[in-house]
């Protein structure tokens, strides 16, 4: 949990008052990294339904060795689709 | 709707990190030993260091941190046994602490004062091995009232440490507990651990402990 909390504090401190646009977070996770990845995945769901988050879903992508960063973000900025 | 997205590629554990390291540094300059001392709940940490502080408090000029999710209890039990200050940190909520909250804490200490700072992380085998809090090492605490497979469940914590220290051992002759399997399994997730028995209550092996502990603190300086 104490993981996903600090995903969201660099998603917070990315997107500042855009926070609650946050549609998606996405987290490289290394096959290496001392993470389960279901695991981290059901944390960031419970850190990103909060305030100041609006309900983002994580994206874990896997990849090799030890990595675990936030690769990420993307939010809806409310224009419409060209 | 959309959707636009921000390139961030930062390691997740970056910040703390970084904190850590200034944390480490500014040891080094007052020679200060960090140990972070790290358990599941109720392994004994606390009495493990209330028989340390009655022992060798002032020997080894030693100052302790102590993490608690809530309640400075902790701490309280602790000040009994050192003229002191012990400090508290309380995480509100919070698995583990980190390294600003550290770096925060020893603020308060007098690092000219001190040559070994005990960290007492919160009790948690998962959290608190991810954040590195700027100690020179981590010690495990391991209860006999655990179950053996312990370290293979929580193998994180017993990979980062050096060492491992078995506690309650006065309660081997009354609790279901293999000493050798547990202490297998441990060195089976990380083969170069040092391993301790130590009994906090009867005084059983905490010999061995302090002994460890006077030869991790830097010696008393004689200049000026």
């Amino acid at each position: 949990m104490s993981l996903a909390m600090e995903i969201g504090r660099i998603a917070e401190e990315k997107l500042g008052d855009a926070a609650p646009q946050l549609v998606t977070v996405a987290v490289d996770v290394g096959d290496s990294a001392g993470v389960e990845p279901s695991s981290l995945e059901f944390c960031l769901e419970a850190v990103f339904a909060t305030p100041p988050f609006a309900g983002a879903k994580p994206h874990i992508l896997r990849c090799s060795g030890d990595v675990l960063r936030v690769a990420y973000l993307e939010i809806d900025d409310g224009r419409p689709d060209d | 709707m959309a959707v636009r997205t921000i390139e961030v590629r930062e390691r997740v554990m970056a910040r703390n990190d970084e904190m850590a390291a200034q944390v480490r540094a500014r040891l080094a300059r007052y020679g200060v030993t960090a140990i972070n001392l790290v358990s599941s709940p109720g392994a004994g940490k606390t009495t493990l260091l209330e028989r340390t502080l009655g022992a060798l408090g002032e020997e080894l000029d030693i100052a302790v941190i102590t993490g608690d999710v809530q309640t400075q209890n902790d701490a309280d039990r602790l000040a009994v046994h050192t003229p002191r200050l012990v400090s508290a940190v309380v995480t509100g909520g919070a698995c583990h602490l980190d390294a600003l909250q550290v770096m925060t804490a020893i603020d308060a200490i007098e690092l000219e004062r001190t040559r070994l700072l005990f960290i007492e992380n919160v009790g948690n085998l998962v959290c608190p091995a991810n954040w590195d809090l700027g100690e020179k090492e981590m010690i495990v605490l391991f209860a006999v009232t655990e179950g053996e497979d312990k370290p293979l469940k929580y193998p994180k914590m017993f990979e980062n440490a050096r060492r491992v220290v078995m506690t309650k051992t006065d309660l081997l002759p009354h609790v279901p507990f293999d000493m050798d399997r547990a202490v297998a399994n441990a060195l089976s997730v990380n083969p170069a651990l040092d391993v301790l028995r130590v009994s906090a209550l009867t005084g059983q092996g905490l010999g061995e402990w302090f002994d460890f502990l006077r030869d991790s603190a830097r010696p008393v300086s004689t200049s000026g």
